[in-house]
């Protein structure tokens, strides 16, 4: 297979090889960016909601450089691996956490033909690689041999199989209203409103997949797994300089950013214009997903830092006692919805 | 919510379903601290833990054992002024009131009415400096941060007029015996009252931020709960106490100073839970706040300072002196033997009987609990080390 | 617990007199507190009728230390006197104190430890413990506190010198004449 690039200046064929190459690249620079960018803009909403600038000075305009510093200097940073750790498992636990953040990317689609790779079980592939990284987690909270960080590991792994569950049956649940387990798919079938249709069950699987998704990022109020008072950062207690921004900063960042990505697409009709009306139709669609974007991203760091933490069996109480069956009767109701509303209230 | 208790029963019969008890399992010590963001300071606590519940939990204090109580008998009385306020560094000016108390009671000084004023109102605004710092410290342990940099907004406002008051940010050395250093600066009782009434407008802002926020009581409600006879038992005082339903406090049961005059309430809560702690706590600001307003409405003109001899010596005799501390009563047992110096001093501090409980309360809660309770037991290392 | 009373310090005493008889050696009223001297071997009883009994209910533990008196009144020794323990305890309802002064033994001191009572004397005894070298019979586990372990001596007594000012005086002035005299 092959893509013709006919331009004026530029006429060549790109072999398939070629074409992942570049996608691959592009991949690796626009995550740590994103990274990097997500951090600035989490120091600054931070700051303005706790009545604070966050950073200034970095780089002269309102701090914007303060993350790339912050990388700078963690570059610089000695990298101590712990006596006692199990060396191999501890150094290839930062990339088993951060590639799978990395492949999540891989099928998000920024504007209809924006897209790493349209794969015909998206959907799937995503859940799938979504939970990868708890692997790296695990080992490094084993390979630390620290009391902590073990602690933290098994926390992190109980909440992902807790949590995995109704992010799974809500977007079984997206999938089977749209017919289609592809993520264009699934925005192509999305239509205006996008969140209250069907009435009320749009919603309802929009925030359970929120909860569930802000749950797996182990972000507050369900950051048990890394509770900086408790269990100092969980799994990543021992980690430090680069091996610590990647398995910790960077892998949140992405995933943060991911998730929203994710919640854009599934949800809020991803790269297409909030109104189906003829001037938004005219803006590009990479605007109005990376707005939808930032709209989930300010969201999620909203909720972060207003909440109070959770306890651990309160964590696992929320799961299964009511997440999961409420997640459970709504993939029934979608069910119901589909075989027997009437075609006509289909948008 | 469940008590751990309830969490044994209701997993009782899953537990006899898989058979748990037939797995291997061993208890593991988990150290926490001396260095540990949730310990504010180098405390130790020996852990023993059972997957996520603590079977038994051994504080481990000393590491900043400074020896007050052998420095002052080798100093005179104004050094020791300046010593004291150093233990419990988030209430300084209080830690300075129960030394003066104590020399003027041995040495039969008379205060001037101002000055007592002035006293009450420095010492109630460094109450509420106090404990905004553990409101704020009790939000971060349980991971709401947000609260945190509000606290401290309002912390600035008190804290800058107790500088331009002292010259101090927390070691403010203002209290002599007989008295004060010197008397308040021009433009003090506007910008006191300015600082305090932004505290009573905006606090109940914040306290809706976190007493009202279900996860918060969620973790607080029914966890750690410190009943009233042990309280007795261990000498616990303060907020903690009055957490658990004991009504105590220095300030009405013996009021010292002029706080007889005023009208205000002692709050207290009646659980003993790490909600019902933080509840007094809060309440407290606004009490001490009513205080400070009323103070500075009634406070007379005259001398910031009584006759004092030109050198501080005390006759031959002994008292115990006790004051409510910001956490709890704080008390000078001063021996004197008519030396410039005193003979001893033992220092009774608020936090050490509090801490000291802490094995009694923590046996048998969760990890994530002994963070609660460790922050609902607001403690200064300093406080127990001295 | 509310204060159902206020007894006066005077008041107090006779309480104390008539719940005690004569378990006590020296009874007085000083600066409002309830003074009492008892021997060590009465202490646990002592304690735990003033916890009790009616009218007086000193149920709130304040502080268990000791003093060591040898050095008293300065070198010559008239008021001298020896070590001795002192526990402070507070009625909540009735808004009394009494202060117990129990005499011990310079050297081996042994002391009857409260801890069955009042469960705060736990750390207030090992403090004394390794303050002042005073063994608490009875004290569940009396280990150092503050000190590490190895630690010699017992820095409250006083023939444990601060080290530091027993090779130089404190050099600034002490006190106003010193100051005019030149003192820095």
């Amino acid at each position: 297979m092959g893509y013709e690039v006919n331009l004026p200046f530029l006429e060549f064929t790109f072999t398939a090889w070629q074409i992942l190459i570049v996608k691959l690249l592009v991949i690796l620079t626009v995550v740590p960016v994103g990274a990097l960018a997500g951090g600035y803009a989490l120091h600054k909403e931070l700051g303005h909601l706790q009545h604070r600038l966050g950073p200034m000075y970095a780089g002269g305009f309102h701090g914007w450089a303060q993350t790339l510093a912050d990388g700078i200097k963690f570059i610089y940073k000695e990298d101590i691996i712990p006596a006692s750790a199990d060396k191999r498992v501890f150094t290839w636990a930062p990339a088993a956490i951060f590639v799978p953040v990395l492949m999540l990317f891989l099928v998000i689609p920024i504007d209809r033909s924006l897209i790493v790779e349209d794969l015909d079980v998206g959907i799937f592939y995503l859940l799938a690689i979504g939970s990868v990284g708890v692997i790296g987690t695990l080992m490094a909270g084993w390979a630390s041999a620290n009391k902590y960080a073990l602690i933290g590991a098994v926390r992190g792994a109980a909440q992902l199989i807790a949590y995995e569950l109704p992010i799974v049956l809500t977007a079984a649940a997206v999938a089977m209203l749209a017919g289609t387990l592809s993520i264009v798919g699934i925005v192509e079938a999305q239509d205006w409103p996008f969140l209250l249709w069907p009435p009320g069950l749009g919603f309802a699987l929009f925030l359970v997949f929120l909860i569930g998704a802000i749950a797996e990022m182990n972000l507050p109020p369900f950051d048990m797994p890394v509770a900086e008072s408790e269990i100092i950062t969980g799994a990543f207690t021992e980690y430090s300089g680069m091996r610590f921004i990647f398995a910790f900063f960077f892998a949140e960042m992405g995933h943060i950013v991911a998730f929203s990505g994710i919640a854009t697409t599934l949800f809020l009709g991803g790269y297409r214009p909030i109104v189906p009306w003829g001037p938004l139709e005219h803006i590009p669609g990479i605007i109005w997903f990376m707005g939808k974007l930032f709209f989930m991203f300010f969201l999620i760091i909203w909720i972060r830092f207003t909440f109070p933490r959770l306890r651990e069996d309160q964590l696992q109480k929320l799961a299964w006692k009511y997440l999961i069956p409420v997640s459970l009767v709504l993939v029934l109701a979608t069910g119901a919805w589909v075989l027997y509303a009437p075609e006509s209230i289909w948008p | 919510m469940a008590t751990t208790e309830d969490r044994f029963t209701e997993t009782d019969d899953l537990t006899n379903q898989m058979s748990v008890e037939n797995l291997a399992t061993q208890e593991m010590v988990l150290n926490v601290g001396p260095q540990h963001p949730a310990t504010h300071g180098v405390f130790r606590l020996l852990a023993t833990i059972d997957g996520e519940i603590l079977t038994d939990a051994e504080p481990v204090i000393g590491y900043m054992h400074r020896g007050y109580e052998k420095l002052v008998e080798a100093r005179d009385y104004r050094q020791i002024t300046n010593l004291v306020s150093r233990m419990d560094w988030l209430s300084g000016i209080n830690n300075e009131l129960p030394l003066a108390l104590a020399i003027e009671q041995l040495m039969g000084l008379e205060v001037p009415p101002r000055a007592q004023y002035l006293r009450v109102i420095l010492c109630e605004m460094n109450r509420i400096l106090n404990h905004l710092m553990f409101f704020a410290s009790f939000g971060a342990e349980l991971g709401a941060i947000t609260p945190t940099f509000y606290a401290f907004r309002e912390r600035e406002d008190i804290q800058r007029v107790m500088e331009d008051t002292t010259g101090g940010r927390m070691h403010f050395g203002f209290f002599r015996p007989g008295g004060l250093k010197e008397d308040v600066p021009r433009g003090f009782y506007a910008s006191a009252l300015a600082g305090v009434r932004q505290v009573i407008d905006r606090l109940p802002d914040y306290e809706n931020l976190l007493v009202g926020n279900e996860i918060f009581k969620g973790r607080t409600i029914d966890v750690g709960v410190l009943d009233k006879q042990t309280a007795f038992n261990y000498g616990v005082s303060g907020p903690i106490a009055r957490g658990s339903g004991i009504d105590m406090d220095v300030r009405k049961d013996e009021p010292y100073l002029v706080y007889d005059h005023f009208d205000w309430e002692v709050s207290t809560a009646p659980n003993g839970d790490c909600f019902d702690r933080f509840w007094v706590l809060v309440h407290e600001v606004v009490e001490s706040a009513k205080i400070v307003e009323q103070a500075i409405e009634g406070i007379p003109s005259g001398p910031i300072l009584g006759k004092v001899p030109r050198v501080v010596q005390i006759p031959e005799g002994e008292a115990y002196i006790r004051t409510e501390n910001p956490l709890g009563e704080l008390g000078f047992y001063l021996i004197s033997d008519g030396d410039k110096k005193p003979y001893r001093m033992k220092i009774r501090t608020p936090s050490y009987n509090n801490v000291s409980c802490l094995p009694a309360v923590l046996r048998g809660t969760l990890v994530s609990d002994m963070i609660a309770i460790l922050g609902s037991f607001f403690f200064v290392l300093g406080d127990i080390d001295r | 617990m509310p204060v159902t009373e206020r007894v006066s310090a005077e008041d107090a005493l006779e309480r104390v007199r008539s719940a005690l008889g004569d378990n006590v050696t020296e009874l007085h009223v000083n600066h409002g507190h309830v003074d009492l001297v008892c021997d060590p071997a009465k202490l646990v009883d002592v304690v735990r009728t003033l916890r009790d009994a009616d009218g007086l209910r000193f149920e709130f533990f304040t502080f268990l230390s000791a003093v060591d008196r040898t050095e008293f009144g300065g070198g010559d020794g008239e008021k001298a006197g020896g070590l001795e323990v002192l526990i402070h305890l507070y009625s909540p309802q009735y808004v009394a104190h009494v202060t117990l002064h129990v005499p011990v033994a310079l050297e081996g001191s042994t002391c009857p430890s409260i801890t069955d009572l009042f469960l705060g004397a736990l750390w207030h005894e090992r403090e004394t413990h390794e303050m002042f070298g005073i063994d608490f019979e009875g004290h569940p586990k009396l280990v150092n506190l503050y000190l590490p372990e190895d630690f010699a001596g017992n820095p409250l007594r006083r023939s444990f010198k601060l080290p530091s000012r027993n090779i130089k005086e404190w050099p600034g002035a002490k006190d106003p004449e010193e100051a005019a005299a030149g003192g820095r």
